[in-house]
């Protein structure tokens, strides 16, 4: 099976998120073994960002990576698995706020894809990027 | 600007009028020209001394640090005045303001000349005719003082890590001064505080490095006939904290030539997190109560024991009494009377004591150029942790309410300034 690297390559629509985790330097981090449960945010989602905060993160390799692994669980847990517990603690540390109270959502962020099965862990897709605090 | 009819029922809230407007897509001030005037002004104002201030908080925290007689820490070298602001100017990482990266011209000519004329450095600075540095470094400590208010910064300062890095810098600093190096290793943890609040010069430094521009980039705009508007001055303000907010916060130190990381930039520490929240909570909230209006008598109780409770930042302060003794804010007050742009010190003039209590009458619009400065981030906590104003789902509604009431809470005391900014007759 390939792993969250090579499915996320392979998808049309994380070509944002791919070039974000390259220039953080999390390649090697997301191709271990894991595993690993990721919060993918689409095209779309980085693109619904105010301009010049990509540049930003994207000058300040650090500080991108503090946010791509907000969108990173330690372990591989299944849409079943997120349903037991209301937070749960990104690799960054913060909480992120887990609720099936109306379809999927983590944070402000509504799941349209879940449960994408990769060799080291599991992608759900979100439509929003999420952030800290 | 996304502007929606409100689908929810009407807020029950004592400032329901505001949070619907918050929910409009306004500001807690009200959208008037007069606002809008009073609000640029006074951060054009603002920008001109916090361009000082920005540079002498970085000149203290990596070349004076532990100097032992700081008597020149005012005195910013040419290095310092030429250093290129990373967000203004060709040179920047990303341009925010259109104008030049090192010091503003308004700036190097109060230097030069001050109050009184052309004369040496040192007799300005006697005679007072001078920044009054020493707000930014009560802003500094404020943020020092309020500790765990969010971000990682402050938990870091106590870790082991930023103690080896710390003591490095001290004794290469104190290297062939056996004095002091004797002094470090009898009492280890003067220096190291010492070094903590430098970290903070550091912090604040490099926050305001960034506002500077923003500030003077909306003057710029509302000269040019582009900003005509309270939520566009706001939506320009959360455009720019969602731009830079990933920038760095760090602490290095030059010493004889070396570079010290105190806070490598590695340790992924953000402008947005780790400077502007804890910022906006210090400073505009909290504070210290100030000397001339409140007892510090511990029979008294005037002043809480929690430090959350501490209620005497700008949106709560009582600006009457600025100019006299105790009042910390008219060091900022006095600052920013020397670079009013023309058109506010006609609008003073025609009000209350004319020019003759600007400095009060300045103060007044300050506190509204906060408020809006408060709604922005208030509105930039919304867009990053909640949902759009124009989210067609009532459930998301209903928590962005729930968020701008429990904002609002917080002005519910008496000494909140929110009420009087909502009416002109208020100056």
């Amino acid at each position: 099976m390939p792993t969250i690297v090579d499915i996320a390559i392979s998808s049309d629509s994380f070509k944002t998120l791919v070039a974000a985790v390259q220039a953080a330097g999390l390649v090697e981090v997301l191709q271990s073994p894991g595993p690993f449960t990721v919060f993918a945010p689409t095209d779309q989602a980085f693109a619904k960002l105010p301009p010049g905060t990509i540049t930003t993160l994207v000058q300040n390799p650090p500080q991108l990576g503090r946010i791509l692994t907000y969108h990173v669980l330690a372990g591989k847990f299944t849409s079943t698995d997120l349903a037991k517990q209301s937070t749960w603690t990104s690799v960054e540390g913060a909480e992120i706020p887990i609720n099936f109270e109306e379809g999927f959502e983590v944070k402000n962020a509504t799941v349209i894809a879940a449960d994408i099965e990769a060799d080291n862990g599991i992608i759900h897709v979100i439509d929003n990027v999420i952030l800290m605090g | 600007m996304t502007v929606t009819a409100t689908k929810l029922p009407p807020s029950k809230h004592p400032y329901a009028e505001v949070i619907h407007r918050l929910e409009a897509g306004g500001a807690m001030l009200p959208d008037t020209p007069e606002n809008l005037m009073q609000i640029i002004g006074l951060y054009k104002a603002y920008a001109v001394p916090m361009d000082f201030y920005w540079r002498d908080l970085l000149y203290i925290a990596e070349r004076v640090f532990l100097e032992p007689l700081p008597f020149f820490k005012y005195f910013l070298p040419k290095e310092y005045l030429d250093l290129p602001n990373h967000y203004a100017g060709d040179t920047a990482d990303l341009m925010i303001w259109r104008g030049q990266a090192t010091a503003h011209p308004e700036l190097l000519a109060f230097m030069e000349r001050g109050e009184t004329g052309k004369m040496p450095r040192l007799f300005h600075h006697l005679w007072h005719d001078r920044i009054n540095m020493e707000f930014a470094e009560m802003c500094m400590r404020s943020m020092l003082w309020h500790r765990g208010m969010g971000g990682r910064f402050d938990p870091y300062l106590d870790s082991e890590e930023y103690k080896a890095n710390a003591n490095r810098a001290i004794e290469a600093y104190f290297r062939g001064n056996p004095a002091m190096l004797s002094l470090h290793k009898l009492f280890p943890e003067m220096f190291l505080e010492q070094c903590r609040q430098m970290s903070y010069y550091s912090n604040l430094g490099l926050f305001w490095e960034v506002m500077a521009p923003v500030f003077f980039e909306m003057s710029d705009l509302y000269d040019e006939g582009k900003m005509t508007s309270v939520p566009q001055a706001m939506q320009f303000l959360v455009n720019g904290i969602f731009a830079i907010a990933g920038r760095p916060i760090y602490h290095h130190v030059y010493i004889k030539g070396e570079c010290f990381e105190i806070i490598p930039k590695s340790k992924g520490f953000t402008w947005l997190y780790e400077a502007a929240l804890p910022y906006v909570e210090a400073v505009f909230y909290r504070t210290a109560p100030f000397r001339g209006t409140k007892s510090y008598n511990a029979q008294a109780n005037q002043i809480p024991a929690d430090q959350k409770d501490f209620h005497y930042g700008i949106l709560y302060a009582d600006v009457f009494p600025v100019g006299t003794a105790g009042i910390p804010p008219t060091l900022l007050m006095q600052d920013m009377l020397h670079f009013l742009p023309p058109y506010l010190v006609e609008y003073y003039s025609k009000y209350c004591r004319g020019q003759e209590d600007m400095l009060i009458q300045l103060g007044v619009s300050f506190q509204r150029s906060m408020f809006c400065v408060t709604s922005a981030v208030i509105q930039a906590l919304r867009q990053a942790l909640l949902y759009p104003l124009d989210d067609p789902n009532p459930r998301h509604l209903l928590k962005n309410r729930t968020f701008f009431e429990g904002q609002m809470d917080r002005f519910l005391r008496p000494e909140a300034r929110l009420n009087a900014i909502q009416n002109q007759a208020y100056r």
